[in-house]
């Protein structure tokens, strides 16, 4: 990998470079309070993008696998039908995309390129994008309470899967490129060469970040997928963590990681119906209700139980070759019953391990 | 990423010929891609695959193929019971619809060659194991004998019955049927259907048999308990399972059961397989 260093005055200057050869470039910006969210930027907003912030809770995934996408369209016309698919794939650049999200859209890579079918619309939009990892150095703003990258081995600096890697340095950044297109980026002269002194510092920075990410409890992530793998855990257990479930899917369309779609058709016009794909969550009580009402898994805490098992299962992290969880934090941040991923993997850690105690 | 990845979403258009009721509230719908290269393509598919239809406007659902591929016609058979199949119900023959497949595994029917086979089906479980009794009578030297148990509540919703005559009267093939509830009509059998192993004159070899089980939830437990009771080993009991899906291809996640997706996975597995899967079925 090639690594240059650059001014931090110039790093908005990378977002110039990329609207300049026509990326549609997304930025985060702060709103009010926490609230934190990814733009298209403009001339009006350029100057309002933050470098350091929390984590928007509304992850990028939606550049790849939007929230609603529409897939194709049908026509009725005197007794025929014409069926053709509508694509969109912009040309875009994530900048500042954290790691944890970044490990996101790798997993979702996985997942929707790597198996026996492969998504048209997912590949389309995956290939038009490109991506511009920041590495979380900011204590104060970056580094949340909930964040436990550290534990699901995914940041704060991400290893590859990024075009380019920005890294805050002090009063420079480091730029290291993951791809030809980021080695492309670092040719422009606002780059120079880097010396030992910034590789020293990198290491320092990253050595000395360890020590800021509260949540100690999360590092029995391969406690609890033994367990889990295993069936180890007690029936009681996932009722414990059922009982706590709104039901309201919050978790699931937070996380960089989920997958779940619905498919649904809707009017446009007389002749006209567009069919679209919306998330869909696992938490929700019809998720795998059958024409005729027949669920077969009437119980909250047997769909909490899939969410855990899916993410959780050594199984699927074998058939994905990643973990269906990045250590973002959100699913925790925005779970009105305290049951997010941290707090499920010590639940199932503690419970298991008394039960073998026992 | 290839550059030739295709469409696996996109349904193909497809003509309605011909409806024929079958018992209340099921009929079976013969139909055929508009185009003929696509149809030809299409029938290719194997015993237990399923396709997914659309109706645009409403949405798609998936079904069971009940045709064997050896068969002329391709055809759905569909009982009414939601919104889609609801929809479907009400198109006239020449009106057209779209179908997207065929997916999911399918019966490794090579596999059972020189096997008894045995279907027990309960109701509408029918349709998907009508396949593999064709495709089996049409390939009849490679097996064994064939027994088929069908069972459904009343004699009025036993169906596919000129075939089970038929079938009934070839060679080797043994069948036999039962219901829940009697009508002044019926001669035959009354009880679930797993009593009818139990009959007089009825033998399952049940070692060098293959048991295809077919039936609503409730059903398939107590067949299940009867036939690893008789000694069935769980490799050798097969069954197809249906779920709510979206996609049909492993990416809606709404057909996941345990650790498959009844979709790419299934919809074909041995009880065995079913019973690792580690969530009920």
């Amino acid at each position: 990998m090639k690594a240059r260093v650059l001014a931090k005055s110039d790093v908005l200057a990378v977002v110039d470079l990329l609207r300049e050869q026509g990326y549609e470039v997304l930025a985060p910006f702060c709103g009010r309070g926490r609230d934190t969210y990814f733009d298209t930027v403009t001339d009006a907003n350029r100057d309002h993008i933050q470098i350091h912030l929390p984590n928007p809770y509304y992850p990028p995934k939606r550049f790849v696998f939007p929230h609603i996408e529409r897939l194709m369209k049908a026509e009725r016309n005197n007794g025929d039908l014409r069926i053709e698919p509508t694509y969109e794939a912009p040309k875009r650049a994530i900048f500042g995309i954290r790691s944890c999200d970044l490990a996101g859209i790798y997993h979702l890579d996985r997942f929707f390129l790597g198996r026996e079918f492969s998504d048209i619309y997912y590949e389309k939009r995956r290939r038009n994008l490109l991506l511009v990892n920041l590495v979380c150095t900011d204590p104060e703003r970056d580094i949340g309470k909930e964040c436990f990258c550290m534990c699901a081995d995914t940041g704060p600096a991400a290893r590859d899967h990024f075009d380019l890697q920005l890294m805050d340095l002090g009063n420079e950044f480091m730029a290291v490129a993951g791809t030809p297109a980021g080695e492309a980026l670092l040719a422009n002269p606002i780059f120079r060469k880097g010396t030992e002194e910034h590789v020293a510092r990198r290491r320092e920075t990253l050595e000395h970040l360890r020590t800021h990410f509260e949540s100690t409890m999360t590092s029995w992530f391969s406690a609890a997928v033994r367990y889990v793998s295993q069936g180890k855990v007690t029936e009681k257990t996932w009722e414990e963590i059922g009982q706590r479930c709104l039901e309201c899917g919050g978790c699931t369309y937070v996380c960089p990681a989920c997958t779940c779609f619905t498919v649904t058709d809707r009017q446009v016009s007389a002749t006209e119906v567009e069919r679209v794909r919306v998330w869909d969550s696992c938490a929700l009580g019809g998720f795998t209700r059958m024409a005729g009402g027949f669920n077969p898994r009437r119980a909250v805490h047997d769909r909490r139980n899939r969410r855990f098992f899916r993410k959780l299962s050594h199984y699927f992290i074998q058939r994905e070759l990643s973990m269906a969880c990045v250590g973002c934090g959100r699913c925790a941040a925005v779970c009105h019953g305290e049951i997010g991923m941290p707090t499920v993997v010590e639940m199932i850690r503690r419970a298991t391990a008394e039960a073998e105690a026992k | 990423m290839s550059a030739a990845t295709q469409n696996v979403y996109l349904p193909k258009p497809a003509v309605l010929q011909r409806v024929l009721p079958e018992i209340p509230e099921v009929k079976t719908f013969y139909w055929h891609f508009e185009d003929a290269t696509q149809q030809q393509e299409f029938h290719k598919f194997r015993p237990g695959q399923f396709a997914q239809i659309s109706l645009f406007g409403v949405g798609e659902f998936p079904a069971s193929l009940p045709s064997s591929p050896g068969e002329e016609e391709t055809f759905f058979t569909i009982r009414k019971v939601g919104s889609c199949t609801g929809e479907l119900d009400k198109l006239q023959p020449g009106q057209k619809f779209a179908v997207r497949g065929p997916y999911g595994n399918g019966f490794p029917m090579e596999d059972y060659y020189g096997r008894d086979l045995v279907f027990v089906a309960g109701g509408i479980g029918m349709i998907p194991l009508r396949s593999c009794i064709v495709y089996a009578l049409e390939h009849r030297k490679y097996y064994d004998r064939i027994q088929i148990f069908y069972g459904a509540k009343t004699p009025q919703e036993l169906m596919y019955m000129p075939n089970l005559r038929e079938w009934g009267q070839s060679a080797g093939v043994e069948c036999y049927l039962t219901v829940d509830r009697a009508d002044a009509n019926w001669k035959g059998h009354v009880g679930v259907v797993g009593s009818l192993f139990t009959q007089p004159g009825v033998s399952v070899a049940v070692a060098n048999s293959t048991v295809f089980v077919c039936g609503p939830p409730v059903m398939f437990r107590f067949v299940i308990r009867d036939l690893l009771a008789m000694g069935c080993a769980e490799k050798n009991i097969v069954s197809t399972l249906e779920r709510y899906m979206k996609c049909g291809v492993g990416k809606c996640g709404h057909c996941c059961i345990g650790m498959a997706y009844v979709c790419v996975d299934g919809p074909v597995f041995t009880y065995e397989q079913i019973k690792k899967l580690g969530e009920e079925i």
